[in-house]
């Protein structure tokens, strides 16, 4: 008799905590960013963030050095490989200068908007998001910087992602890395245009909607496209392609790209502050 | 003067939420860090069985979610799930050999973020991907390893509410 009691209250509590956490996320997600609860995170966030602050700066030489011995290998090789880039970047500066300054004259005939005149606002990322679901990363601006959500981040290699949510002394952006990301683009060269989805972890974004007749070369930069009610401004560089294959049959390329920034070990970025036409 | 008892596990919570966001979260292995505040669950239910469990799920969960881009409520819903069976498969483990826990742990978190991405992904976000292997993996690895300290923290911090009813309901 006993047992079977103590057994309903057990399954009491079990349900009125699974109800109240049911209810919790109805709510929030019905709200969709602006309910009530929306206000509570944010109030959380913007309390919480000095101390995280104080404990991320105590925190961050002993977790630089363990990444250091995790990823001796990695090092060496980059390294390698940075050198090799930065020759190859000092040729392409050269030949990149001319091309700007004509492109530069082209956009202003056109009256097309260019990422690079936008005005930013520069932040630190204080940390990734503690869930190893979603691809985001946290900085250490918001709305009392006048960020908004929409605003694409980038830093000078390319496009990083766009904030997702803002409170008044932090935002978070969300990676284009992360499944739920979608990003117009076009390739450089042929000026195709695409949509880069993200594929999760440290995945190369794959590349849809390119047609099997348009030749795509490895390593061809891809821009953000910027078209009409687009997520980000145009000529965005969002990074190289790896591979381009056409099964037979196939209405659209398998095309995979690398993203220009190192997405893992981001330190600071830059907020564009423009957001998405309606 | 004595410290409240009661606020062992506010204290406890907030360390926790500290931990997982300022040093675990930098803390990764392809990728995945640990996922303490889940472990928190576990923990419950192994001390303190499943009423415990459930709760210190729910409040760990729901506390988490506050800083997680996920709709607030689904942590708290599947730690109070994660919470609550290991109390019931699980009540007085900790008196059998040091191992049990640990394995315990793992198998629960990997469940853990089993449920996680499945109910996530009734919710539209998309979390059945083919990385969810390496995360389940992972954080069953690690989160087994730090068993027997979230063990040690949710005892300590139930330990105000020893004198009264025992422990393991």
């Amino acid at each position: 008799m006993a047992v079977y009691r103590k057994s309903r209250r057990h399954r009491f509590v079990l349900v009125l905590l699974a109800l109240t956490s049911i209810t919790v996320l109805t709510l929030d997600y019905r709200g969709a960013g602006d309910g009530a609860l929306e206000s509570v995170r944010r109030s959380a966030r913007d309390a919480f963030a000095p101390v995280q602050s104080a404990a991320d700066r105590v925190v961050s030489p002993v977790a630089g050095f363990f990444n250091t011995i995790t990823h001796y290998g990695d090092l060496k090789s980059e390294n390698a490989k940075l050198r090799r880039q930065l020759d190859e970047a000092r040729a392409d500066a050269i030949r990149g200068a001319d091309a700007d300054r004509e492109r530069q004259g082209l956009l202003e005939l056109q009256g097309l908007d260019y990422a690079g005149g936008l005005a930013s606002v520069p932040a630190r990322v204080v940390s990734n998001a503690p869930t190893n679901f979603q691809l985001t990363v946290t900085i250490d601006r918001g709305s009392d910087a006048k960020l908004a959500v929409g605003m694409p981040v980038v830093t000078n290699a390319g496009l990083v992602g766009r904030i997702t949510s803002v409170s008044k002394l932090r935002s978070t952006v969300l990676l284009i890395t992360d499944p739920s990301s979608n990003v117009g683009v076009r390739l450089a060269t042929s000026g195709e245009q695409g949509v880069a989805k993200g594929a999760g972890g440290r995945q190369p974004l794959p590349l849809d909607l390119i047609d099997t007749t348009v030749p795509v070369p490895e390593g061809e930069p891809v821009v953000t496209s910027g078209l009409e009610k687009g997520l980000f401004p145009a000529q965005i560089p969002v990074g190289r392609v790896r591979s381009a294959k056409s099964a037979p049959g196939a209405l659209q390329q398998d095309i995979e790209i690398d993203p220009s920034v190192d997405l893992v070990s981001l330190e600071f970025v830059r907020v564009l502050l423009w957001t998405p036409s309606p | 003067m004595r410290e409240d008892p009661r606020l062992r596990m506010p204290v406890m919570l907030l360390a926790a939420l500290l931990l997982q966001t300022s040093v675990l979260a930098r803390m990764r292995i392809f990728g995945v860090m640990p996922d303490f505040m889940l472990l928190l669950a576990v923990a419950g239910g192994i001390t303190a069985g499943p009423i415990r469990g459930a709760t210190l799920g729910f409040a760990s969960g729901m506390l988490i979610d506050l800083f997680l881009p996920t709709p607030l409520g689904l942590s708290a819903l599947v730690f109070t799930f994660v919470g609550y069976g290991v109390g019931v498969a699980n009540t007085g483990v900790l008196r059998s050999a040091w191992y049990i826990p640990v394995l315990t742990a793992a198998a629960a978190c990997i469940a853990g973020e089993i449920l996680y991405a499945l109910i996530g992904s009734v919710l539209g976000e998309p979390m059945l991907t083919a990385h969810l292997v390496t995360i389940a993996l992972v954080v069953g690895v690690t989160n087994g390893v730090l068993a027997p300290v979230a063990v040690k923290l949710v005892s300590w911090s139930l330990g105000s509410l020893k004198s009264g009813a025992p422990l393991a309901s």
